[in-house]
């Protein structure tokens, strides 16, 4: 093997693999961060079909939850939500 | 002589010389890493400092042609282009050489594909070689804005009138700052004068013009005067190089320059940027007492080859240094060159290759010393081995996160915040489901997203994506699989409304039954926000910015929808990301039209982008919905010639609203908003009546 991509049959082909595993790590382009108030928030989905990352599913009760890895804080969520259950909320410094 | 000097990348040392050349003429199309030279030169002429034609072509083609005809008509033309551009351009710039236009074109180096990327190597100018043009290269900054003004002074000498070509490496030049020294103006005025064609075409200067017609029984004759004419390129070169010195007091040598050569018993060959670390690297061994010397092939057409022969004779081992592969011979461009010069000759040493920095790597000084000990190392030996590939292993990286979900989609894209073309790409393939195949014209969401989806994703090339589908849709219906499969683009609004036009439309009328989504960002937003066809009216983008000359881009968009409806395609839809339930049933309209082979099914999706369009990134979707509600982008669709309007607001609310919120048109006056508005009422009163009618007569 010369190399991680030296994974198809015929020497010297490069294949792309729909069976590759997930995305990358992003949450470090962050400034603000998503807060959901589970109490406000009406599980109308709206912010899960509009994030642009794809970091919110819906969790076991229907409300939404943010992977905060996939997160890069662009505020649509908070922007787009009708209950105003979403607070952008500066990320601490480190 | 007093020169002011700046700091300033390769590309705006580039757009320096057109400047100072008083080009005529600039046809454009913008390609990484070139793109920096055109959107220079459009802030020259919006200000007023360059009085130019700037023509923003909708490709590569198309540029090259309207240099060409730019510079038979007698204007002094400019132009810029690199890879995938330069290649698109080839059946043009092979015939710039016997219209005998003295074009001048900058190279930015890029690798041409295959394998994609945007780092430079030779592959991109490497198939231009032999066609007749000036092929030069170049080192610093300085020498991208001295080269530029030095090949309209050769290009444009009668004893040549030939088109010539400057590569500059991307990145290591186009992007990266040195300091450069500017020429007065009216020095550079004195030295170039305003081009003179000696046969223009046109009828009230001359009766005769270049021609593109010789009997076959000629051609060999031809060929053999053109010969002629690059052997006494050479002289020209030669002149200009010493006449530049004595004017602005810099000098580079004309075909070659010779680095530490004078006692030298082993020789280097170089050419471009590499020979910055080259000479370095030559001065660590000097340093030791090796007899090393280092020549820098400026000229690669007409190729140097006295000059080759004359340093060879006085060596007893060479190298050269290549950044490209000639397939099937082995080993390198330049190493081609030199040893077929010295063949008929007595110089009997050894020629070492080296093919290095391919795909934009770096060529570190170690490497070169590297190299360097091992062609002194050569003196007197019979080589058991010609070339030698200098590799490197790949560095680790960052390893994705494993994540299991139902969607076509994984997170975790190098997308820009807020990016509305990812909304759009999960709403489709989510729809269609994983039985689908995505081909996708180059764009920021193949750069983005072709990484983290679940499906085939195609890389196609700019002009042909729709004729990719099409052989994948024919394929998949010659094994019986067309109606399980679905085959559908994710273009942006230059791959559909410009450079892609005239394969969709072929796609469109031959009715194959496949997907055209286009994600309409309303602009060239890989190569960093220029104006494409769809770009509307007023917008600033980076080659139409707002100057004391240029306002904004001054035309109207293209009416994509009437286009596409044109061809009686059975189904046409606008869509917008602010409207998910919309767009999913068009998605889903269109998947039932394909899969019932009826013929294309066009979706053209609004995708507000932040980045581009200078906006809060928390706004890409408040900005779409204000598009809709404003009337700047209706909702509507054509189902088999029948017009419905989809989404039908009670009042529209005023297009400022809409505007406010994006930068690119914070600079529009009131009479400019005026203008703007009633386009807009027009084109919804339109709409309205067209769905009054029902039925698009012609379908």
């Amino acid at each position: 093997m010369i190399s991680e991509f030296d994974k198809s049959k015929i020497k010297g082909l490069i294949l792309n693999d729909i069976a590759r595993k997930g995305g990358k790590y992003v949450a470090n382009w962050r400034v603000y961060k998503p807060v959901i108030d589970h109490e406000k928030c009406v599980a109308c989905g709206l912010c899960i079909s509009y994030c642009p990352e794809q970091a919110i599913e819906p969790g076991d009760d229907g409300k939404p939850v943010i992977d905060y890895r996939f997160c890069k804080g662009c505020g649509v969520c908070a922007n787009e939500c009708p209950q105003k259950a979403i607070e952008m909320k500066m990320e601490e410094t480190q | 002589m007093t020169q002011d000097f700046d700091v300033m990348p390769g590309n705006k040392a580039v757009a320096h010389g057109v400047r100072l050349a008083r080009v005529e003429v600039v046809p454009v199309f913008p390609i990484t890493p070139q793109t920096t030279i055109i959107e220079y030169l459009s802030d020259f002429v919006a200000n007023g400092e360059l009085d130019a034609e700037y023509v923003h072509t909708e490709g590569e083609h198309s540029c090259m042609a309207v240099a060409l005809g730019a510079s038979m008509a007698g204007a002094r033309t400019f132009t810029a282009t690199c890879s995938q551009g330069l290649a698109y351009m080839h059946e043009v710039v092979a015939q710039a050489t016997n219209y005998r236009a003295p074009i001048v074109m900058a190279i930015a180096n890029r690798t041409l594909g295959w394998y994609w990327s945007l780092g430079p190597d030779y592959s991109d100018i490497m198939p231009e070689m032999n066609l007749g043009w000036l092929v030069g290269f170049v080192e610093s900054n300085q020498e991208c804005l001295d080269q530029i003004l030095m090949n309209y002074k050769i290009a444009e000498d009668y004893r040549v009138l030939l088109p010539t070509m400057m590569s500059l490496d991307g990145f290591y030049l186009s992007y990266s700052q040195e300091r450069v020294y500017l020429p007065e103006q009216e020095a550079v005025d004195e030295w170039l004068p305003p081009y003179k064609a000696p046969y223009p075409v046109d009828p009230t200067l001359s009766k005769a013009w270049p021609s593109a017609n010789l009997p076959s029984q000629l051609h060999t004759t031809y060929r053999r005067l053109h010969e002629e004419v690059m052997e006494d390129a050479k002289k020209v070169i030669a002149e200009v190089d010493r006449s530049y010195m004595e004017n602005f007091g810099r000098s580079y040598g004309g075909m070659v320059e010779r680095y530490r050569c004078d006692d030298a018993d082993s020789l280097m060959v170089t050419m471009g940027s590499m020979t910055t670390a080259a000479r370095r690297a030559v001065d660590k061994l000097r340093g030791q007492g090796e007899k090393i010397g280092l020549l820098k092939l400026r000229f690669m057409r007409p190729f140097p080859k006295e000059e080759v022969i004359e340093v060879a004779e006085q060596v007893d081992s060479i190298g050269v240094v290549d950044r490209v592969v000639c397939h099937g011979t082995g080993g390198g461009m330049a190493f081609m060159d030199v040893k077929s010069a010295l063949y008929n000759t007595d110089v009997r040493v050894p020629v070492k290759n080296y093919v290095t920095g391919l795909g934009g790597e770096d060529i570190p000084i170690d490497d070169l010393y590297m190299m360097g000990k091992k062609i002194i190392g050569n003196k007197g030996k019979k080589l058991s081995k010609e070339v030698d590939f200098v590799e490197h292993p790949l560095p680790s990286g960052a390893q994705p996160i494993d994540i299991e979900n139902e969607h076509c989609v994984h997170p975790g894209s190098d997308g820009c915040a807020g990016c509305g073309a990812s909304i759009i790409i999960r709403t489709l393939l989510d729809t269609l489901g994983p039985n689908t195949i995505v081909v996708d014209p180059p764009n920021c969401s193949g750069v983005n997203y072709a990484g983290v989806v679940k499906v085939p994703w195609v890389l196609a090339n700019f002009a042909s994506a729709p004729a990719y589908e099409t052989g994948i849709y024919r394929a998949l219906r010659k094994k019986g699989k067309a109606d399980k499969v679905y085959v559908t683009s994710y273009s942006g609004d230059g791959g559909t409304v410009d450079i892609g036009l005239q394969s969709l439309s072929g796609a469109a009328e031959r009715g194959e039954s496949i997907i055209w989504l286009c994600y309409d960002n309303e602009a060239y937003m890989n190569t960093g926000i220029q104006r494409s066809g769809s770009t509307p009216l007023f917008a600033a983008t980076s080659s139409t910015p707002v100057g004391s000359v240029w306002k904004g881009k001054p035309q109207r968009r293209k009416n994509m929808l009437m286009i596409m409806a044109a061809h009686r395609i059975p189904y046409i839809a606008t869509a917008s990301l602010a409207y998910i339930p919309d767009l999913k049933r068009k998605i889903k309209k269109a998947a039932e039209v394909t899969r019932n082979g009826e013929g294309l099914a066009y979706l053209h999706v609004h995708q507000p982008c932040p980045t581009g369009w200078y906006f809060d990134p928390a706004k890409t979707v408040e900005v779409g919905r204000l598009a809709v509600q404003t009337g700047a982008f209706p909702l509507v669709e054509v189902d088999h010639g029948e017009f419905k309007i989809s989404v039908k607001p009670k009042e529209l609310k005023p297009v400022k609203e809409y505007l406010e919120p994006q930068r690119r048109f914070r600079h529009i006056t009131e009479e400019q908003l005026e203008i703007l508005q009633t386009y807009t009422n027009g084109d919804w009163e339109a709409l309205l009546k067209m769905e009054k009618e029902g039925r698009l007569p012609w379908y």
